[in-house]
């Protein structure tokens, strides 16, 4: 799966259309401020009209850059596809996803810290050909550095920087 | 001029205290280390150290985040040099002659010289804004409304165009978004809310600090985790020595001057940052230089043009980021949130309302400078050790301050959210090519953006007249009409065409 290609460019400029006509609206259709008898080029959507407009100009330039499927203005590919690994980075997503946006605010801080940590580390030590668990030594060195960066980052805020922790 | 020398030197004697040259120590030598680990960027490092500052008191937390940056921008020469990957974007151009170097047995060598080379090009640097920021001040008095907007227009026009790589377009649309996320929020003159779409936590808009901390922290955690290991150079046994001759460091002498004031210059212009120093400085001492075949091989002047110009460029950054309150890179523009954070306001009045502040930052990048260079010569050992500290165990612990850290700024959950997504937008259109630079400039300068145009339209009753006959409004629109219309494609073959012809004509 490249993102950088031309067909990625495609779809982008598509996107980008849409977003620079929502905002286009968006912008015409904002409050005037009529009733405020403000200036009528003091206008709140008159800037976000003007951005709309522009993004739909760069939309369609990105479009027909990429129409016959080359990079816009010959940008080289960025990146070697034979040396990523998407399953790495669905799983730093999904886990992270769990921590940040489910676990901080509804579990204790600092447990729920320990547990990501550890389970990152983990994931992420697993031999990835084989599907080898580390070592059991190595796990208990993961629960002790997880432990310790849980209630070492809580600590730190909670009487280092006085912050009330989610 | 000279008086503000004499200010330079008296704030050098401020900051010479024992607490501050603690600080010093600690946050320049952190700055080494996250700049040497592959992924961590030094805007990421600002951005959670800023996080971390808020209980410090201004001073003191300036200081830390200079050095941070400081060191930061020169500890990526050590991933450059060993591993072929930069530690930093600023080192790319390091890699191509540091890397050879090691390989040739040289890396010490090579580490030290860029070292040295660092710490003469913020030196060059720290000159310049010393001598440049207060007369630049003094102009950004004569701005109103009409320059205002154009200095933010041309800020976002340049940055997109040199930062975008082969593809301006992508940079203008990464500032046009920037300006976008901008425009979320009470607006600045009348104080409506626009694009909420009824989410109270927006109406303050989207903050600055959760959102850098996604787009360069998170976003940069995703990008090392998908792309597969990286291997040290096996290093020859040699005669390597760290401390580089003398009469290595006089050769390139003009190189290092040069190279110091290119990447100065590179960093006035706004949202450029420190990897366009480095190329720049690179792409002129290879066009200038006798030793022009060198150059990708394991060329000492290639590294040494390389590391001078990307460390003059923080300096560099720094002179519009305190005098107009336009970053000149990605990491002036988390200082610039940190400085508001701390009550300090940047733009044309700080010559008036703090003058011994400009120099007060000239002399925390000359501590940070002088810790550089007796870290980069002293513990090579240490930073080679930093670099076979394990990914796996080292993002889990910068995605927790990623998360904690804006949190901590408002103990809202809606800054982790905003860091989130910022970071997944973040890594996507990194991997499509989109700068990250003019998106920052973009939520930095929307603001300023915003403001002055309407504020411009209302004084002129509604004309565009004055956005282009007064003198430095004119200046500014010329730049941004000529640099996009120049990336035409037909204006680039017309151009071209001409050139071709002119070149026949006068052939003999």
């Amino acid at each position: 799966m490249r993102l950088d290609s031309a067909f990625a460019d495609r779809v982008t400029a598509l996107v980008l259309f849409a977003l620079g006509a929502a905002t286009l609206y968006g912008g015409y259709v904002m409050d005037r401020l009529e009733v405020r008898r403000i200036h009528p080029a003091s206008i709140p959507g008159l800037v976000p009209m003007l951005l709309g407009a522009a993004l739909i100009v760069c939309a369609l330039a990105l479009a027909w850059s990429a129409r016959r499927g080359a990079a816009p203005d010959g940008a080289a590919p960025s990146t070697d596809t034979d040396n990523v690994a998407w399953g790495n980075f669905w799983a730093v997503v999904a886990w992270s996803a769990l921590y940040a946006l489910a676990a901080v605010g509804t579990l204790p801080f600092a447990p729920a810290t320990a547990v990501y940590v550890a389970g990152f580390t983990l994931w992420f030590l697993r031999d990835g050909d084989t599907g080898r668990w580390p070592s059991l030594p190595t796990i208990a060195g993961i629960a002790v550095f997880a432990a310790f960066i849980g209630w070492g980052v809580a600590a730190l805020f909670r009487y280092g920087f006085l912050v009330r922790l989610p | 001029m000279i008086g503000g020398l004499g200010e330079f030197v008296a704030a050098i004697g401020t900051l010479a205290t024992p607490i501050s040259l603690f600080h010093v120590a600690w946050a320049t030598l952190l700055g080494i280390v996250v700049g040497s680990l592959p992924g961590l960027t030094a805007t990421m490092g600002v951005a959670l150290l800023t996080t971390l500052t808020y209980s410090l008191d201004r001073d003191a937390a300036i200081l830390t985040l200079i050095c941070m940056y400081v060191g930061a921008i020169y500890g990526g020469s050590r991933s450059a040099i060993l591993l072929n990957i930069p530690g930093t974007p600023a080192s790319a151009a390091t890699a191509l002659d540091g890397f050879p170097l090691a390989q040739q047995g040289r890396a010490r060598y090579a580490m030290g010289l860029a070292t040295v080379g660092s710490a003469l090009g913020t030196m060059v640097g720290i000159l310049v804004l010393v001598l440049v920021a207060p007369p630049l001040a003094e102009v950004a008095l004569d701005f109103g409304s009409f320059e205002f907007f154009w200095l933010a227009v041309f800020g976002i026009v340049i940055s997109g165009q040199l930062t975008a790589g082969g593809s301006p377009l992508k940079g203008y649309i990464a500032g046009i978004l920037g300006l976008l996320v901008a425009m979320v929020g009470s607006e600045g003159i009348h104080a409506h809310i626009r694009f909420t779409f009824g989410i109270g936590d927006l109406n303050g808009g989207i903050g600055l600090i959760p959102a850098m901390v996604g787009a360069f922290g998170f976003a940069e955690l995703l990008t090392v985790m998908w792309r597969r290991k990286a291997e040290m150079v096996a290093q020859k046994k040699g005669p390597d020595r760290t401390v580089p001759h003398f009469i290595d460091v006089w050769r390139y002498k003009f190189t290092i001057l040069r190279s110091g004031i290119v990447g100065t210059l590179i960093g006035i212009i706004p949202g450029v940052g420190e990897d366009i120093g480095a190329w720049g400085s690179y792409a002129l001492a290879r066009r200038t230089s006798k030793e022009r075949d060198d150059f990708g091989k394991g060329s000492m002047e290639g590294l040494t043009a390389a590391e001078t110009g990307n460390s003059a460029v923080v300096p560099g950054s720094l002179i519009p980021a305190l005098t107009l309150a336009v970053p000149g890179s990605a990491s002036a523009a988390v200082l610039i949130a940190a400085l508001f954070i701390h009550g300090v306001r940047p733009g044309p009045m700080i010559m008036f309302e703090a003058p011994e502040f400009v120099y007060l930052i000239a002399a925390m990048l000359l501590f940070a400078t002088i810790a550089i260079l007796i870290y980069g010569l002293t513990l090579t050992r240490l930073f080679v050790m930093v670099l076979r500290i394990p990914r796996e165990w080292l993002m889990p612990v910068i995605f927790v301050l990623c998360v904690i850290g804006p949190y901590a700024l408002t103990q809202r959950l809606f800054e982790i959210w905003v860091m989130f997504a910022f970071g997944l937008i973040g890594f996507v259109l990194r991997q499509m090519n989109y700068p990250m630079a003019p998106l920052v400039l973009g939520i930095i300068l929307g603001d300023l953006l915003d403001k002055s145009l309407r504020r411009g339209l209302t004084l002129s009753n509604g004309s565009l007249e004055p956005f282009f006959t007064r003198p430095i409004s004119a200046g500014f629109a010329a730049i941004v009409i000529l640099s996009i219309a120049a990336n035409l494609p037909p204006v680039r073959r017309q151009a071209a065409r001409l050139i071709g012809r002119f070149t026949r004509e006068s052939r003999p």
